[in-house]
């Protein structure tokens, strides 16, 4: 495994608008294992190539996670690859306004996970869990499903950490 | 000795964890799989956390080694401060697992115990200094509304001493949290 990845398509860069020579760039950059990682877990948790879990399906996890966590710009990245995939327009829009009891079964009881661990992660139990074997989820997709919504409760604070780091620096900069 | 301190439901004590569906068994695990098992954790091949989430080894991979940058790099934000950030975003999450580990690795590192009691009884009041109340401040506030994180949330920091290296460890650390907590709590359970 290498250290060094493509700073160009950052997606955590881009979200928090850090622009490579400013100085909140600079910081995130001192940790650059920790940007290294946070992008592969992206790549790796969209990977087309992911069995049982279709990348429509967990980009459209990611825009309903961001749209409940109230992350306007990542919603808002995770609707354009929905958009660059062809996906359901109509199912897109259904989901960036939080409906999701409209839709067929084995998404909706993805989005209701998602909704608990976004939400009240207290809430989660060993019964709303079995509720994705039971739609048809096998095992390791559950795994994947759970990474994916974790990881998004990550990147969701990271991003909004970034961005008020960086404003307050260019703030101060004025 | 450490002290026992329970509280809420809480506690400093050496808890397991159990999982609610089906782990890797050791003996039918790839070649990768028992690499990224290793890279995670010391006790990983036997924990059910790890077992678990290695049916996807290369998403595990990748968090692992976020996680163990974020909490063990040296440099920047203190260690014990870092482990003081973890426990006060599981105490706000309800993560008894998770704020057992990481109260514990906080007493070992800072030789103390008085903030933990704090943390476990009312994270809003908790801390034992100007430095150590921001911080703990910060991960409420990043934990509960990350949609209104301001600036001047980042500058209270700055105002009791921390370095913009530092103000990046402790999002870094709240952060994983958010996800480390999600997973502890909705895969399985603590025991013991």
């Amino acid at each position: 495994m290498t250290d060094t990845y493509d700073l160009s398509t950052d997606i955590v860069d881009r979200i928090a608008g850090l622009t490579p020579g400013s100085l909140t760039y600079a910081t995130r950059h001192k940790r650059d294992k920790v940007a290294s990682a946070t992008q592969r877990s992206y790549e790796a948790l969209f990977d087309p190539a992911l069995p049982d879990l279709s990348l429509t399906d967990r980009l459209l996890v990611a825009l309903y996670a961001c749209t409940l966590s109230k992350a306007p710009a990542l919603a808002t990245h995770y609707a354009e690859r929905l958009a660059s995939i062809d996906a359901d327009r109509a199912v897109i829009d259904q989901i960036a306004q939080g409906l999701i009891d409209v839709q067929e079964p084995r998404l909706r009881a993805m989005l209701t996970f998602t909704r608990t661990l976004i939400e009240a992660p207290i809430d989660g139990d060993k019964t709303a869990l079995e509720l994705l074997p039971a739609a048809g989820i096998p095992t390791p997709a559950v795994v994947a499903l759970a990474q994916l919504i974790a990881f998004l409760s990550y990147q969701i604070r990271l991003t909004a950490g970034l961005r008020a780091l960086q404003v307050l620096n260019a703030t101060e900069a004025a | 000795m450490s002290r026992v301190i329970e509280a809420h439901g809480f506690t400093n004590r050496v808890l397991g964890w159990d999982a609610w569906l089906d782990v890797v068994e050791l003996a039918d695990a790839s070649p990768e799989q028992i690499t990224v098992l290793e890279e995670s954790h010391p006790k990983a091949k036997e924990s059910d956390y790890y077992l678990f989430l290695v049916h996807q080894p290369e998403i595990l991979r990748q968090r692992s080694t976020a996680f163990n940058a974020i909490m063990y790099a040296p440099g920047g934000l203190p260690r014990a401060e870092r482990e003081l950030a973890s426990t006060v975003v599981s105490r706000v999450n309800g993560c008894v697992y998770c704020a057992s580990v990481h109260a514990q690795r906080f007493e070992q590192l800072a030789k103390r115990d008085d903030v933990i009691e704090q943390v476990f009884n009312d994270p809003a009041t908790a801390g034992t200094s100007p430095r150590e109340k921001a911080i703990v401040l910060a991960s409420i506030d990043l934990t509960l509304t990350p949609g209104q994180v301001e600036p001047a949330q980042l500058r209270a920091l700055r105002d009791v001493g921390l370095s913009d290296d530092e103000i990046l460890d402790l999002i870094h650390s709240i952060a994983i949290f958010a996800w480390a907590n999600r997973l502890m709590l909705n895969l399985g359970e603590p025991v013991g």
